[in-house]
């Protein structure tokens, strides 16, 4: 593990939940997690034993994938203090992009990836300037962008939507690794990225800097960090995640419309599953593995609420009640583990 | 006020300091005359922006009771909070008033009344459980959005009530004082009120004071969690009356007719120069964002603009204006920083801590 | 101008079949164009397939009918949206606005303005109330509708199957009219089918596949998911398709060809009743022609174009009987 040179004026007031202090409260967080998950499973399925058949636990966890990828970059964004409510239309944006260039003229897969990788990172990076740069709050800069990309959305498609992808996008969305491996391809895109940005929040100097940043970014500036360019990689990062959503929702779902992304208010989802995942609003704490186990129980609590024959209308109230239960009870966690 | 050099405060506040030594009213009086330009403008080049006096007065009407909801919206922000409840709780206030109206024939007016009760208590139970419970405003708002939105649907059923007295509609269409909207009206004393409560009483001074530093307001011996508790009532309140103006409006009630508020609120609210950390901003400001915004988006539709082109200048302007703003009052680094110093100033502490 | 325009259409009713076309054509051409009017067409948002198809017919009908069109629309499905979009349309002083509504109830007053103000309203698709338009072009009678929802999985299924149904949201006007409409079906004619189910996908392509999958999942005996809105169709023949359960169970309810192309040909969808939504939008462009021109009462009947002959009845215009998609014919129409 690489150690960021502190000077001792410049460690922050709050300490940086990466550090080892730290460390076995987050993973009570995601122990707590696992536990609910598992007996929430356990619960449905004693009265209803398709709850727990390897299909249905397998679709809770693929139709968890792409709120997990937009909730990983929001998580990042957290960290920093910061906030990204245009991940919606950027995922709308890419998920319609790609589409409908491969629905039409046919565009291979691998130019939909280097479509989504240069879209999220650009309107990212945008994101990033705004606020690092001119130093507009998180939460204005990505209103204001998400009316632009969402608008960008319908000038690019002129209302055209996407209604099938070739069969490549499809395998990427719905195949298994190996015919003799049952295990999809997207949940190994899923658990690449968390790898990856899990390796990079917790071992890299560069984790240890959006850590930083988010604790106290004056004192973060003063220890010597580039404070700016910290910013700015995360919204871009967060940009790009939230467009490799988008190209999973275009190839899972087989369809995308304008309104993809933000129709389903992908932004307000991503930042309650990271809450959710034990990530602190006020920054400085982030927990990757914390927000794909939150989207995770978040989709099997609203898959239990169908097996369990709870009227609709009331799914929404209860991820509400779910968001509130949660993330209190983990405030509650964290105090009393400082105590 | 809490004295200002109050030592122990780190590089932000002392920014926020530095924000706060601009003259308030800079902003207000910028948004004035863009106000005054935008609406001349409009009513020399688009044709049909102004009918005649009563016409375009009238067009207030379609975006009022966005300025309601900005109003109490703008209590809570003051206080460092949001509320992204506004807009369910404005659905769920407006159909809890029509149930009652069509289920029990309770008197509209009573019925109304109890509307905007309820707003009170969705207010504050968003209250308690951002200060009892300790859950960030953010996360508490979001997940009683999601609760009362369920409430709203299944109190609708599947053909919610529609078609209220036409005494009670007046509230949303009718005029008093000859052209003079009864919605303008509403919203001019209701303006003028949160500007005496916000500005003028020590009420507002606590609230201000706990969004500037909640710190230094405990240490004032302010009981800050009962401030919070009615900076969410209020703004449960105001959002229930935005409910209550809208079903007249439209003489019907849904449950999801609230949801087009909360962006576009947020907007008139940082737009009109409050900042979203809380402790800073005024009630004209927010005023006059109003009916820019509002006049605007009107006047984008009457011009033939589409719904999407409107919805993205709204965007770049709301980046736009607060990027100025910043670079005016020497936040930010880079081009910010570098403006400031071809003004001449004094550059902004180094870092981009102004988050 | 009306007495001539109906005595014309008595005689083209009378002639014989092979007369009408050669009368049908000359109607056309009879429909006063000299004074060009303004016509605005707002769907529930813009950027839905479906209603652009209706766009797309809207435009050519507009061209004959010497027509200034506008396609404009909120780009959310609120009914504020179109509001906002209907005073500007009042403002700019259109002839006529033709609408299909996000909220029968909401939209009423602003049209109802508009009404006040000499401009006809024509609604289409989904209805406003009856008294803020002037005329209400319905897709299908609802019934028949009901029907043939109901007998694209009915024929595919057992007798006594469990069904389930996947709509838009709780309060959708004509979603709900359709539910009533098939249950009122089915319990005439099968009245041992049952439906187990009723589930949302609130017209979200993603939200209604994993509803469909719940409902798959949480009913493993359910053989047929109707779903009477376009997403949520897609979103049900997705999820089948995904669960492996094509052939298993079969998905019927209505959406446009384009979506679900796909899930017809591989058999997952039998067969979907939906209506030309391109001529849809002719239609509505020639009842706003005649509206404009007061050529036509509330109960009435008027020729448009090639298009044939329609009946208002106390201001409703049925536009056609439920055109049925299936793997033969599908590939004839593209929207």
């Amino acid at each position: 593990m690489t150690t960021l040179p502190l000077p001792a004026a410049g460690v922050p007031e709050r300490e940086m939940s990466a550090a080892a202090p730290r460390r076995s409260r987050r993973e009570v967080r995601e122990i707590t997690l696992i536990v609910a998950t598992a007996l929430t499973i356990v619960t449905v399925g004693l009265f209803n034993h398709g709850f727990m058949s390897t299909q249905n636990l397998r679709f809770m966890l693929l139709n968890s994938v792409v709120l997990s990828l937009v909730a990983l970059g929001q998580t990042l964004v957290i960290a920093t203090r910061g906030i990204d409510l245009s991940v919606a239309p950027v995922m709308g944006l890419t998920a319609v992009v790609t589409g409908l260039l491969a629905q039409s003229s046919g565009l291979p897969l691998v130019g939909a990836v280097g479509i989504a990788i240069v879209l999220g990172l650009l309107l990212g990076t945008l994101n990033g300037l705004l606020v690092a740069r001119l130093a507009i709050p998180p939460i204005i800069t990505t209103l204001g962008t998400y009316s632009l990309y969402s608008g960008l959305v319908f000038v690019y498609s002129n209302g055209t939507q996407v209604d099938s992808v070739p069969r490549a996008y499809a395998t990427l969305g719905n195949g298994f690794v190996a015919p003799f491996i049952p295990v999809p391809i997207a949940v190994v895109v899923l658990a690449v990225a968390l790898l990856l940005v899990w390796f990079m929040l917790n071992h890299t100097r560069f984790g240890r800097a959006i850590l930083a940043v988010g604790n106290n970014d004056a004192a973060a500036y003063n220890a010597g960090i580039g404070v700016t360019g910290v910013k700015v990689r995360v919204y871009a990062l967060s940009g790009l995640l939230a467009a490799i959503a988008g190209l999973m929702f275009v190839c899972y779902t087989g369809s995308a419309t304008v309104t993809t992304g933000t129709g389903d208010h992908v932004e307000l989802q991503s930042i309650a599953v990271a809450l959710i995942g034990g990530t602190a609003i006020a920054g400085g704490r982030g927990n990757v593995v914390g927000t794909v186990l939150g989207s995770l129980f978040l989709s099997v609590i609203l898959t239990a609420l169908v097996f369990i024959h709870v009227p609709p209308i009331w799914y929404s109230a209860g991820e509400g009640l779910m968001i509130l239960v949660t993330v209190t009870a983990g405030m509650r966690q964290n105090r009393g583990g400082a105590n | 006020m809490a004295d200002p050099s109050n030592p122990g405060r780190n590089e932000v506040t002392a920014r926020r300091r530095n924000a706060a030594r601009l003259p308030l009213d800079g902003w207000e009086r910028s948004l004035l005359v863009l106000l005054v330009l935008l609406v001349a403008g409009l009513c020399l080049s688009v044709d049909g922006f102004y009918p005649g006096f009563a016409g375009f007065l009238a067009l207030t009407e379609n975006f009022l009771p966005f300025g309601l909801v900005a109003l109490g919206l703008t209590t809570v922000i003051l206080t460092g909070g949001i509320d992204l409840s506004v807009g369910a709780t404005a659905g769920l206030s407006a159909i809890v008033m029509a149930e009652l109206w069509s289920g029990l024939h309770v008197s509209i007016w009573l019925a109304a009344v109890v509307g905007l009760l309820a707003g009170g208590v969705l207010g504050a139970v968003n209250g308690l459980i951002i200060t009892r419970l300790r859950t960030e405003p953010l996360i508490a708002t979001l997940a009683t959005s999601f609760i009362y939105a369920s409430i709203a649907t299944a109190l609708a059923g599947p053909s919610p009530p529609a078609g209220f007295p036409d005494a009670f509609n007046l509230i949303g269409t009718g005029t008093l004082i000859g052209p003079i909207p009864l919605q303008l009206v509403l919203f001019s004393v209701l303006a003028l009120l949160f500007t005496l409560l916000l500005q003028y009483s020590t009420f507002g001074r606590r609230i201000v004071m706990v969004g500037y530093s909640s710190e230094a307001a405990r240490y004032s011996g302010l009981r800050i969690d009962r401030i919070v508790l009615s900076a969410y009532v209020i703004s449960g309140v105001m959002s229930a009356f935005a409910g209550i103006v809208l079903a007249a409006y439209y003489s019907a009630v849904r449950p999801d007719m609230g949801d087009v508020l909360l962006l576009s609120t947020i907007t008139i609210v940082v737009l009109g120069g409050v900042s979203i950390f809380g402790g800073e901003g005024t009630i004209a400001g927010v005023v006059i964002a109003v009916l820019l915004l509002g006049f605007l988006r009107q006047g984008m539709l009457i011009a033939g603009y589409s719904d999407m082109v409107t919805t993205m200048l709204t965007g770049a302007i709301l980046l736009g204006a607060i990027a100025i703003k910043n670079i005016l009052s020497g936040r930010g680094t880079g081009l910010a920083a570098l403006l400031t110093r071809i003004r001449g100033r004094r550059p902004a502490t180094t870092g981009s801590a102004a988050e | 101008m009306t007495s001539s325009l109906s005595y014309r259409l008595r005689a083209a009713l009378l002639a014989g079949p092979l007369m009408l076309a050669g009368l049908v054509s000359a109607h056309a051409a009879d429909i006063d164009t000299g004074k060009r009017i303004k016509v605005a067409m707002v769907p529930k948002l813009v950027g839905l397939s479906v209603f652009k198809a209706n766009q797309q017919g809207a435009e050519t009908a507009a061209k004959s009918l010497n027509i200034d069109f506008l396609y404009t629309g909120p780009v959310t499905a609120s009914a504020q949206g179109q509001v906002d979009v209907f005073n500007s349309l009042i403002a700019r002083r259109f002839n006529v606005i033709t609408t299909t509504s996000n909220n029968p109830t909401q939209l009423a007053p602003a049209l109802k303005r508009a009404r006040k103000q000499g401009i006809k309203v024509v609604s289409y698709d989904s209805d406003v109330a009856a008294d803020a338009r002037d005329f209400f072009i319905q897709n299908t009678d609802y019934a028949e509708f009901g029907k043939a929802l109901v007998e694209s999985v009915a024929k595919y299924i057992k007798p006594d199957a469990e069904i389930a149904i996947l709509s838009s949201t709780p309060d959708a006007t004509i979603q709900n009219e359709w539910i009533n409409a098939l249950k009122t079906y089915l319990s005439a004619h099968y009245p041992n089918i049952k439906i187990v189910t009723t589930q949302y996908g609130q017209s979200s392509p993603s939200q209604s596949l994993t509803a469909g999958l719940n409902i798959l999942q949480a009913n493993p005996n359910v053989t047929a998911i109707i779903a009477p809105d376009g997403a949520a169709e897609v979103g049900a023949a997705a999820a089948v398709e995904k669960l492996g359960k094509s052939g298993k169970v079969v998905v019927g309810g209505c959406s446009d060809p384009n979506s679900i192309r796909q899930y017809v040909k591989s058999g997952t969808i039998r067969e979907t009743p939906l209506w030309d939504e391109v001529k849809e939008g002719e239609l509505v462009m020639y009842v706003a022609r005649l509206a404009a021109n007061n050529a036509i009462g509330p109960n009435s009947t008027f020729t448009a174009g090639d298009l044939g002959t329609f009946t208002a009845k106390n201001k409703v215009i049925v536009f056609s009987k439920p055109l049925v998609f299936n793997k033969d014919n599908i590939d004839q129409y593209q929207f």
